[in-house]
């Protein structure tokens, strides 16, 4: 009967008592695989879907198609999984931030169909994202399951993420890097451990499921300093193409808010706008890996203002698809937007200049790639990985660098946040576990709060008020009304200095007519780096808490720098082991 | 700081009646309350080691012009003030997340399906949830307002009733009311009960607060339950059952919610005794 006691507490195991971290291993590898199965079911599904469809999408009505998916996208999510939409990573990262990587277990299922109707039926958007939810909410809910502790738990969430990645692009740095530089946003060797066995077993299995295949055909580049030079203007065009990728995403999600529209019916009608786009440039459709595989190949044979077209419909595709309530990522629109904008500036350069002898244009079309995935998620380090691996050679990694360093850096000076925190601004701070914001958001003011100041009622006369505080350390106290007990203001050592000296003045002057009425105070709903940053600003050492009108107690500076300190012990013990 | 109650408001006539309940049992133990008014018909609670997301049911939705200005009129009425929580937190965009420190939530026996429902007994699966996750007790008001005058508390010796027991005598005392206790003895002996508080350090204050000790050792559960006064605020303790256990062998809180019309109180096993 003990077993099944302890069966869910396997932290209490002798085994793991040992080390917590072969405890992490362990998980790591479970949610791996998981997350791994999760990628290859989401892959074949979505093969499946668009050979069943590809017949429909030369009859006239098959514009409709993308419009039709959405719809039934939206749907699910909405009515029947009762889940808000999203692209995905924000909330694993939300998550992670706010709520100590608790994710919902339909999560880990309902965008991994949502997204299958949205992409099988031509809409335009990625299954990355989708997969890495799932595959954070398959972690977050094993270690749920198992009672592990908030730390394991954001392990386990960014082994999730980091084993789907590896699965779906078989490439397992490129998920170990993504899930470190991305959700985690931490490269501690307690962590990097769990979420590199998580890579290892979610790439396995996609290898067993799927076969050893890397998903764009390996080529060798012959590339010279030139092409180096070149790079630095691919950067440039790179940076510019991501920044407006993501405008043009946050632009039509915002407009179509404000749609007074059911969410099906906006999705509906942006699937629609992308299917009759697709008439006219196929390319837009899907998640876009055949034009991306021609481009590597030099096989993408459009000209210069086809390909600069297509590059500019691929990021209104996208937007519409997402920002009208389609359900998907932004990875592999990343990826076919940059091969687009690398191909688009090669035409352009060999143009401007016919006698150069530039390398082939499936390089530029990578580095591009690398450009505006670097760009858009503002991870360079994600986007070198990813295209050194998906492509197999290690021939390009140098201008991979620059042009990945050079757009991350443009991107940043213009949009500081990445796409993906870019919404997460908005609805208000980031609080990454270890920074200020996460380590004050899990102090609670109730054990901060004295409540065992000295009281002083506004008829109080100052010999009273003397006698009251002559043995007590603090320099304010709060002044509350004598019927009521309502907080009046503060009364301080500075406000009775003037007095001090004029001893016929103890018996004349009460504390209402010297007290400051209106002092800085802090309410218990309010955060506590509100509060601090209030102090701050008025130089003030503590500040009174008051609820409803009445005092509650003192906030002090010292307190709050104290237990900050603590927590911070507890926050960093881990990675001292 | 003043312990709080949150109230999920509905703006309906069932809605009323639990709201009446919730300021009653402010009044009573000396509570703040705090009621949210939904704007979506969804939202999530971030517990310790879980996540609760309620799918609440349409009629939370009524009329929402009117929700405040009716919710304002009740609990005005029961001359309390009431703060009116307005969410920070959106994990998506219509999907706010309510603050759990709170330290009781009043919540009818059903919050996602048809309150038709409740008559049989039933408890809804989100309720159960919020049970099972939350650290506070869960207020389950009876159907019709109905003010209590005593307090009873189920015990059936294990942990979980020991908390149960603890909470009892805390509302007893602040509300000044009597306290009984009812135990269905089963397997073990009439003395097994009185060991089990002796151990949990609760027997002083049982001998000195608690009026009568129902100990039932002939007949069911169901048919002992008419013993319990129509007026008494019932609480009890849970285990929180896995549905596949609740599925093959039934609840008991199921068939207590189905034989009495009274207000509960049901204390989940992650409450932390704060009494």
């Amino acid at each position: 009967m003990s077993f099944f006691v302890h069966w869910r507490h396997p932290g209490t195991w002798k085994l793991f008592r040992l080390d917590d971290r072969l405890l992490l291993i362990i998980f790591g590898m479970i949610v791996g695989v998981c997350s791994g199965i999760a990628s290859v079911a989401l892959n074949r599904s979505l093969a499946a879907m668009l050979e069943w469809l590809h017949p429909f999408r030369h009859i006239w009505w098959g514009f409709l198609l993308p419009g039709l998916g959405a719809a039934l996208s939206s749907i699910f999510l909405n009515k029947i999984m009762k889940e808000g939409a999203g692209h995905g990573v924000p909330e694993v990262i939300y998550s992670i931030s706010r709520y100590r990587g608790l994710l919902r277990f339909r999560t880990s299922f309902s965008r991994l169909i949502s997204s299958c109707l949205t992409i099988g039926s031509g809409g335009s958007a990625g299954p990355e994202a989708p997969v890495v939810i799932s595959g954070a909410a398959i972690g977050s809910n094993i270690a749920k399951l198992f009672s592990l502790n908030d730390r394991q738990r954001v392990a386990l969430v960014g082994c999730g993420a980091a084993g789907a990645i590896s699965a779906i692009f078989n490439a397992p740095i490129a998920g170990m890097v993504f899930s470190m530089e991305v959700i985690l946003n931490e490269w501690s060797a307690v962590n990097i451990i769990p979420v590199g066995i998580a890579s290892v077993a979610g790439t396995e299995i996609s290898r067993i499921l799927q076969g050893n295949q890397i998903p764009f055909s390996h080529h060798q580049f012959n590339i010279g300093f030139l092409d180096i030079t070149a790079c630095l203007g691919l950067a440039i065009v790179t940076a510019i193409a991501s920044i407006l990728f993501s405008r043009m995403i946050n632009y039509v999600h915002h407009r179509v808010d404000k749609v007074f529209l059911p969410a099906w019916v906006r999705a509906a009608v942006g699937g629609c706008v992308v299917g009759f786009l697709g008439f006219f440039l196929p390319v837009v459709l899907g998640e876009g890996y055949t034009p991306v595989r021609a481009a590597i190949e030099g096989t993408f044979t459009p000209g210069l203002a086809i390909v600069g077209l297509a590059t500019l419909g691929k990021i209104v595709a996208t937007a519409l698809t997402l920002g009208s309530g389609g359900s998907g990522g932004i990875f592999a629109p990343c990826l076919v937007v940059g091969s687009f904008a690398g191909l688009t500036y090669h035409r352009a350069l060999s143009l401007i200049w016919p006698h150069v002898a530039w390398t082939s244009e499936g390089c530029f079309a990578l580095v591009g790639m690398a450009g505006l995935m670097s760009g858009v998620l503002q991870a360079p380090l994600t986007g070198i990985f990813l295209i050194v691996e998906v492509t197999g050679g290690y021939e390009v990694i140098l201008p991979l660098i620059i042009v990945a360093a050079i757009s991350t850096t443009i991107c940043h000076y213009v949009e500081p946040a990445s796409f993906y925190l870019q919404e997460l601004v908005e609805r208000g701070p980031i609080r990454r576990p270890r920074t200020d914001a996460g380590i004050l958001a899990n102090l609670s003011l109730k054990e901060l709060v004295d409540k065992d100041c000295i009281r002083v009622t506004q008829t109080m006369l100052l010999r009273d008020f003397l006698q009251a505080i002559k043995e007590s350390p603090n320099n304010c106290y709060p002044v509350e009304d004598e019927e009521t007990g309502d907080f009046l203001g503060m009364i301080s050592l500075d406000d009775i200095k003037p007095y001090l000296l004029r001893s016929e003045m103890y018996d004349a002057v009460p504390i209402g007519q010297i007290m400051d009425i209106g002092p800085v105070v802090a309410s218990p709903d309010d955060d506590l780096s509100e509060i601090l940053g209030r102090m701050e600003a008025q130089y003030l050492s503590a500040i009174p808490l008051v609820a409803k009108g009445k005092f509650i107690g003192m906030l002090a500076k010292a307190t709050v720098l104290e237990h900050y300190r603590q927590e911070l012990i507890a926050q960093t013990r881990h990675l001292k082991t | 700081m003043q312990r709080r109650l949150l109230h999920i408001f509905r703006n309906t006539p069932f809605g009323r009646e639990t709201l009446l309940q919730s300021v009653y049992f402010c009044k009573k133990v000396k509570l703040e309350l705090a009621i949210y008014i939904p704007e979506f018909a969804k939202f999530l609670m971030y517990f310790e080691n879980d996540v609760v997301q309620v799918d609440l049911d349409r009629s939370y939705l009524t009329s929402p012009d009117t929700a405040l200005m009716n919710a304002s009129t009740i609990v005005g009425q029961g001359d309390l003030e009431a703060e009116f929580l307005e969410p920070k937190d959106f994990p998506a965009s219509s999907l706010p997340a309510l603050p759990i420190n709170f330290d009781y939530m009043s919540c009818p026996r059903s919050i996602s399906d048809r309150s038709s429902r409740i008559g049989f007994g039933h408890i809804g699966p989100k309720v159960r949830r919020l049970v099972n996750a939350a650290r506070f007790p869960v207020l389950m008001p009876s159907s019709a307002y109905k003010e209590w005058h005593s307090v009873a508390v189920f015990f059936g010796g294990a942990a979980d009733a020991i908390t149960a027991l603890r909470l009892g005598l805390h509302i007893s005392t602040t509300c000044n009311m009597p306290l009984d206790i009812f135990t269905q003895v089963e397997n073990d002996s009439r003395d097994t009960y009185g060991e089990a508080i002796k151990d949990s350090g609760l027997d002083g204050e049982v001998k000195n607060s608690v009026r009568e000790w129902h100990r039932f050792e002939m007949g069911k559960l169901d048919d002992n339950l008419y013993a319990v006064p129509h007026d008494a605020l019932v609480v009890f303790g849970t285990y929180g059952h896995h549905p596949l256990k609740q599925i093959f062998f039934g609840s008991k809180l199921e068939r207590i919610c189905a034989a009495l019309p009274n207000n509960f109180l049901v204390v989940g096993p992650k409450h932390l005794a704060r009494t």
